[in-house]
């Protein structure tokens, strides 16, 4: 391996650990953020928070978020972290195309970020 | 023991039951899905399939907080990864779409746990040993410059392996992911098991390396869990903090501990999901 893919493959392992860093940090304060929200408004009692589900309502999520609700709060930070790898392989992507020129590890990438999205959106 | 009725302690318990299973998770490269679900369940009382959706939601925690270790350290094979992700996606899209609604998941319990049970042979032929001795890169490993190196701090020092087996690896990566799609459950231990016994990589990259791969598993399978609204937020929020800072101290703990006692461990977690799958499928829970 000469120095020049060297260099290149610790720039995607630098970025892909910082993507995920930061992404699953800023999930669980979001999500803390979130449930001391719930605890303010008084909305934590433990039978609640053994059945109240995840609604798959994006405008209801971001009205909530607005209007100050825990649990809203709470599923922006859970879509947040189900979203980390998803960004960590888009980084990937992005990184063995334009940076390393790789180009059969910018489409192998490029065929896992499309199923992965897919199985997300389209699967249940 | 019955949980708390008061919701601040009711959060602690769920917070101190589940830590474990981030260390576990991040040691042995298997999410934590083995601890957290059985400790929701028994101990908790939350039903099976909202366990089973914190569980999946807060794999994801424990692969992203230790991936950034393992890949800043350079232990997980980035390409390795990439590759083997490609064919778990297609398995688990198969799997779940075409698959999931012809086969009974009783019976896809019961063969995945007598797999399970059987593939702890090949693991036990090699428990005690420390590096993978004799491995020579095969076409398709050099094609896709698979080959890499490691430090081990326990060795302290550089470690450099070659890789070999990829069709069998591929064919059980796929197998994994059709295991997820159909069953909804991580199949870490496959991945694990693909690059043990089939690619023959050093202990800790194979762990690192399944460990960086389940998120993204896990992630395509949470859309399930969430529309059908299996996930509980507020159950979520211990459980996926709690397993967070356990992987991260099972990080500190992985990476100074011998490739022969993560086998063991792993060996451990095996034989306990090989029987937790069994009992799934007898439907004893």
């Amino acid at each position: 391996m000469n120095p020049q893919t060297m260099a290149n493959q610790s720039t995607i392992q630098i970025a892909s650990a910082w993507v995920l860093r930061i992404g699953v940090l800023v999930s669980a304060l979001v999500m803390l953020i979130g449930i001391t929200f719930s605890f303010f408004h008084g909305g934590t009692a433990v039978s609640r928070m053994q059945s109240d589900g995840f609604d798959i309502n994006l405008p209801k999520m971001f009205a909530g978020i607005r209007a100050g609700r825990g649990k809203s709060i709470i599923e922006a930070g859970i879509l947040l972290l189900v979203l980390t790898p998803v960004m960590r392989v888009a980084t990937s992507m992005v990184l063995f195309a334009f940076v390393q020129r790789d180009w059969l590890y910018a489409g192998i990438t490029f065929l896992v970020l499309v199923m992965t999205l897919a199985g997300l959106v389209w699967l249940g | 023991m019955t949980p708390s009725s008061s919701p601040l302690l009711w959060l602690l318990e769920v917070a101190a039951a589940s830590l474990a299973g981030g260390v576990v998770g991040a040691i042995s490269g298997l999410g934590g899905g083995i601890v957290i679900v059985p400790v929701l369940t028994i101990f908790l009382k939350i039903p099976i399939d909202q366990a089973i959706g914190a569980s999946i939601v807060s794999v994801i925690a424990v692969s992203s907080g230790a991936g950034s270790v393992y890949v800043k350290d350079r232990i997980t094979n980035v390409r390795i990864a990439m590759f083997l992700e490609l064919a778990t996606a297609a398995g688990a899209i198969i799997g779940a779409a075409w698959i999931a609604p012809h086969v009974r998941p009783q019976l896809l319990f019961i063969l995945f746990g007598l797999i399970l049970l059987f593939s702890l042979l090949p693991i036990f032929a090699k428990l005690g040993e420390e590096l993978p001795q004799n491995v020579t890169s095969d076409r398709m490993a050099k094609f896709l410059r698979l080959g890499d190196s490691y430090f081990d701090k326990r060795l302290s020092r550089e470690v450099v392996y070659d890789v070999t087996g990829i069709p069998p690896a591929m064919a059980l990566m796929f197998a994994a992911g059709i295991i997820s799609g159909v069953l909804g459950i991580g199949a870490g231990v496959v991945k694990v098991l693909a690059h043990e016994i089939a690619m023959k990589v050093p202990t800790k990259v194979s762990t690192a390396t399944s460990n960086f791969m389940i998120g993204v598993t896990a992630a395509a399978a949470a859309g399930v869990y969430l529309k059908r609204g299996l996930v509980l937020p507020f159950l979520v929020v211990p459980v996926a903090t709690a397993v967070l800072i356990g992987a991260l101290l099972g990080t500190k703990i992985m990476e100074r501990m011998s490739n022969s006692m993560i086998r063991k461990i792993f060996a451990l977690a095996l034989g306990v999901i090989g029987i937790e799958m069994l009992m799934r499928g007898f439907g004893v829970f």
